[in-house]
């Protein structure tokens, strides 16, 4: 169990040890049952940390924010930035230290562990709770959740709310940590692709035709990128304005930047913009879930990145995010990858 | 077709002449418009040149309004539609949609001195109002300009500004000293303090790089002139041209409808984010 | 003009309507959206709200203002593309949605009338439904002007009785509807009158979230321009463009020209939603960026919907929907906001 009185005494320890520069946590929400980020600079306020199951940001997006705000600094503090993380973010921060974007140093991690379960898929609660408000969950006896509305307390069965993420994540405890709280307990988790059966047995139009439908929705407003920890480019293909212009880029370079995507959300570029987002993501997503849980539209974006990672482990034995001192996968070959493509 | 504000004229360009060349260039484009040339503006308004497939761009009017027999712009290679016009030949189609902004206030300053400042293409907004204020000499008081660019190459109008050193005082400036230059060697705030314009029944416009009219508007305070008396031209990303788009806002004014030109009063007002 | 319409007569007063391009909120997955119904017999009425606001079947994400082509030796034409001619009705609006088009017809009207934005909104008729219960925990409609059964920018205000419709017409557009099918519609009786005056009320009771004293916001925001307050606020902020794509009031838009063929030139100029919480919104091409940083497009979306507007328009730029609040991924809260903004200094 994750002790949160031992966990503020560590986050209130470096905060006035001066250790880090603020602490990323969470915080009880504002409004309603889902917790909110919160970023701890001062002792005083480490009492509002909290640690439950509607905990589900993915924090170490906010690394790459820490990164841009020193990048403007003409004199930045050097001191790490500290990051309370689960199983699923803390592989986030491992692939942000294979490719290099962060130091070991810029960060000191936090790391609590899930154990046997997870966080609640806000969507999955709805449903089950229709016109009811949840203020409060807690975990019940029996592999359950209890859900504290304004009429009263229901008890659910954790399978029935729990993130799909989370009921497929084999290993939910982080991975690298300065510190750790919790058990490393693994789950038995029989089939992690679960979610990938119903679209892998449809014919290839069908696949088409799922997808065409699903992405009409979309209205590109990048919230799936923005909360994605590994988009984190400064140019992105979806930007016609280069990002890095400075007083010398010249105005041949800008008038040469080719236009990948139209802004219209028409299926043309609705298809290209998450297609090639999935495969710059090959080998790099965690499965952190943001991208699908941001979405105001509802689209299963999971499954697109949860087949790539199929894929990487499928054809390259590739498991994302596990070791910081092993290189990215698109950055390395072995004599061993298949070749059956090249003819 | 007439009255939909967002479809441009066709125009022609008739005339094209490379004011500054190298690597920030400049070049000067006369259009005519293919039909209907009743294009009426005041100085100090801009317009919405398209290059079609290639997109939009607001460009000041630097011909005075009572030229009827073309539309003077003067266009710094900056980026994709700039570098499109730069690569445009005589004869040439584009779009041309406007006149938009609030121009600057001629009507106000009769019998008033006249002080411009302009450096680098920041001359091409107030030629317009200058050459106006010339046309009609005796409505006004004294006109001088004070301009200068980093190089005597980065001048514009250089063949103009002959001319017009025959009918007014003409003070030009560079940053950095070249064989054969015998004028003022500076920036131009510096050569403002050095001339030392009197404030006395005088207005001031100023246009060029940001920084330029920061220290040139400070070196006017210097020199005594009063916020009303200190007039300039503000500068954003535009798309509409007319207020909708809400890209260009300072506070509350939309730049392309409000301004872009602003006495110092009026824009110490709204919030300094431009 | 005000009517009874039974619940019996509703399908039928719709199946009237068939001439008209009908859109009514319908669920694809778990998501409301106002779509084009084709079955006019099953129009559902127990949705709450739709995700993406109404506003974009008469302001459309993406929208082409004008075709060019070119068949070589410089002979360029354009051709302007207004909307289509076609009559259309939408059924099921919020209150608040139906207000924030009237003031986003403020922003499109002026000294530059838009055609487009003017074409589709006189050829569509509102028909809106008030709010018995607050559609969304995180409404606040009162707080900014509204109300669950306000009229403004509507033509039709239909009230759920039971039973029966309350209809009230409150433009010629919204006659015209009712006459397709005079017979249908009955006088009302006092007692009607009176339930659905009991259920305003009550309507108006359950909205739960309020904001006390808004009308000195603008003030306090003036002072607060330069304050770290919005460094602190902004932290969270992933930069997304949630907030302003759905809220029903923002009106930001792009124009690119789109090719399709560069030799010889073919393309359209195309509009589409733009949102100031992107980086690159204000961004010269010399890459100077008033707004380089979170807070200082926090700052512009909170100063533009509670300053700015109401300089222009003497309205908020808000309806108090909630959207903003319910679907922003990190739970940035417009109304938290603002009521740290009244306290600031104090």
């Amino acid at each position: 169990m994750v002790n949160i009185d031992n966990l503020k005494e560590e986050v209130k320890k470096l905060i006035v040890d001066g250790k880090v520069k603020y602490i990323i946590g969470y915080e009880k929400g504002r409004n309603g049952l889902m917790s909110n980020p919160i970023f701890i600079r001062k002792p005083e306020d480490v009492e509002k940390l909290v640690w439950d199951h509607s905990c589900v940001y993915n924090l170490a997006k906010f690394l790459v924010d820490e990164k841009r705000r020193k990048a403007r600094e003409k004199q930045p503090d050097t001191k790490p930035v500290g990051v309370i993380v689960k199983g699923c973010d803390s592989r986030a921060i491992v692939v942000l230290l294979q490719e290099k974007f962060i130091t070991r140093n810029d960060v000191y991690i936090i790391g609590l562990s899930c154990e046997k379960t997870g966080v609640v898929d806000e969507r999955k609660l709805t449903k089950k709770l229709k016109q009811k408000i949840p203020e409060k969950i807690e975990a019940g006896e029996k592999d359950t959740f209890i859900i504290t509305a304004a009429d009263g307390k229901i008890e659910i069965p954790a399978e029935e709310i729990l993130a799909t993420r989370c009921l497929e994540c084999k290993a939910n405890f982080p991975v690298i940590y300065d510190v750790l709280f919790g058990e490393k307990t693994n789950r038995n988790v029989e089939n992690p692709y679960k979610t990938l059966e119903n679209i892998e047995s449809l014919p290839q139009e069908g696949k088409w035709k799922f997808w065409e439908e699903q992405l009409s929705r979309c209205i590109r407003c990048y919230a799936c990128r923005s909360a994605c920890p590994m988009c984190y480019c400064d140019e992105c293909v979806v930007d016609t304005i280069n990002f890095a212009v400075t007083a010398d880029t010249t105005a041949e370079e800008k008038a040469a930047k080719i236009k990948w995507l139209e802004k219209s959300p028409l299926s043309s570029e609705n298809f290209v913009y998450h297609l090639v987002r999935a495969i710059h993501l090959a080998g790099r997503c965690v499965d952190c879930g943001e991208c699908e849980r941001v979405c105001p539209v509802h689209i299963p974006l999971r499954l697109l990145n949860k087949k790539l990672e199929k894929e990487a482990k499928e054809l390259f034995g590739y498991e994302v995010g596990m070791d910081p001192s092993l290189p990215s996968l698109i950055s390395c070959f072995k004599d061993e990858d298949p070749q059956d493509f090249i003819r | 077709m007439d009255h939909n504000i967002y479809i441009p004229k066709l125009a022609k360009i008739v005339q094209i002449k490379e004011e500054v060349g190298g690597a920030r260039p400049i070049k000067t484009f006369r259009t005519n418009f293919l039909t209907n040339n009743d294009f009426v503006f005041r100085c100090g308004q801009c317009a919405m040149l398209s290059v079609f497939g290639k997109g939009e761009a607001m460009i000041s009017i630097s011909s005075p309004p009572f030229v009827k027999d073309y539309l003077q712009f003067s266009i710094l290679k900056m980026g994709r539609v700039t570098s499109a016009l730069h690569e445009m030949e005589v004869s040439d189609l584009i779009g041309i949609r406007g006149p938009y902004g609030n121009g600057f206030p001629v009507e106000r300053w009769k019998g008033k001195n006249i002080i411009f400042i302009g450096g680098g293409i920041g001359l091409a907004p107030i030629w317009s109002v200058l050459q106006t204020a010339l046309s009609k000499k005796e409505e006004y008081g004294d006109l001088t300009l004070i301009y200068g660019a980093r190089t005597s190459k980065d001048l514009v109008f250089k063949e103009e500004l002959k001319e017009l050193k025959q009918k007014m005082p003409v003070y030009l400036s560079i940053d950095v000293k070249e064989p054969g230059w015998t004028e003022f060697v500076g920036f131009v705030p510096q050569n403002v303090l050095d001339k030392k314009p009197s404030p006395s029944n005088a207005i001031a416009i100023t246009c060029g790089p940001p920084i330029m009219i920061k220290f040139v508007i400070k070196a006017l305070k210097d020199l005594h002139f009063e916020d009303e008396q200190i007039y300039t031209t503000v500068e954003n990303k535009m798309k509409c041209g007319i207020g909708k788009c809400g890209r260009c806002n300072i506070g509350y004014h939309y730049v392309c409808k409000d301004g872009p030109v602003y006495s110092w009063a009026e824009l110490k007002k709204l919030p300094q984010e431009y | 003009m005000e009517k009874i319409l039974t619940k019996k007569a509703f399908p039928q007063w719709i199946k009237k309507l068939e001439s008209y391009k009908l859109y009514t909120p319908r669920k694809d997955e778990d998501i409301w959206n106002f779509e084009v119904t084709k079955d006019s017999e099953n129009i559902e009425l127990d949705y709450q709200n739709s995700v993406v606001s109404p506003k974009k079947i008469i302001f459309p994400q993406s929208e082409i203002l004008l075709e060019f082509s070119s068949s070589g030796n410089n002979n360029l034409e354009i051709k302007e593309i207004l909307p289509d001619n076609e009559a259309v009705v939408i059924f099921g609006l919020r209150p608040c949605d139906g207000r924030s088009l009237a003031l986003i017809d403020k922003v499109f009207s002026g000294d530059f009338q838009d055609p487009y934005y003017w074409k589709r909104r006189n050829q569509t008729t509102l028909i809106g439904l008030s709010c018995l219960q607050p559609p969304s925990p995180n409404c606040f409609c009162l707080s900014v002007d509204g109300s669950p059964h306000s009229v403004e920018g509507l033509d039709i205000l239909l009230t759920d009785l039971g039973d029966k419709f309350y209809v009230e017409s409150l433009t010629e557009k919204g006659d015209k509807l009712l006459g397709k099918a005079k017979e249908l519609f009955q006088e009302p009786k006092p007692e009607d009158k009176k339930a659905v005056k009991k259920i305003h009320l009550e309507s108006e009771e359950k909205i739960k979230r309020r904001i006390k004293d808004i009308k000195s916001i603008p003030s306090k925001l003036k002072e607060m321009f330069d304050s770290p307050f919005w460094d602190e606020e902004s932290l969270s902020c992933i930069r997304c463009g949630i907030c302003t794509y759905l809220c029903p009031t923002c009106h930001c838009f792009d124009i690119n020209d789109e090719v399709t063929s560069s030799s010889p030139l073919k393309g359209k100029r195309v509009r589409t939603w733009d949102t100031c919480q992107f980086p690159d919104f204000t961004m010269h091409s010399s890459g100077h960026n008033p707004r380089p940083d979170k807070a200082s497009r926090l700052r512009q979306r909170m100063f533009h919907k509670f300053k700015y507007f109401v300089e222009l328009y003497q309205n908020f730029q808000c309806i108090g929907c909630g959207r903003c609040i319910s679907y922003c991924p990190v739970r940035i809260d417009i109304i938290n906001v603002l009521d740290k903004v009244k306290d600031h200094g104090s």
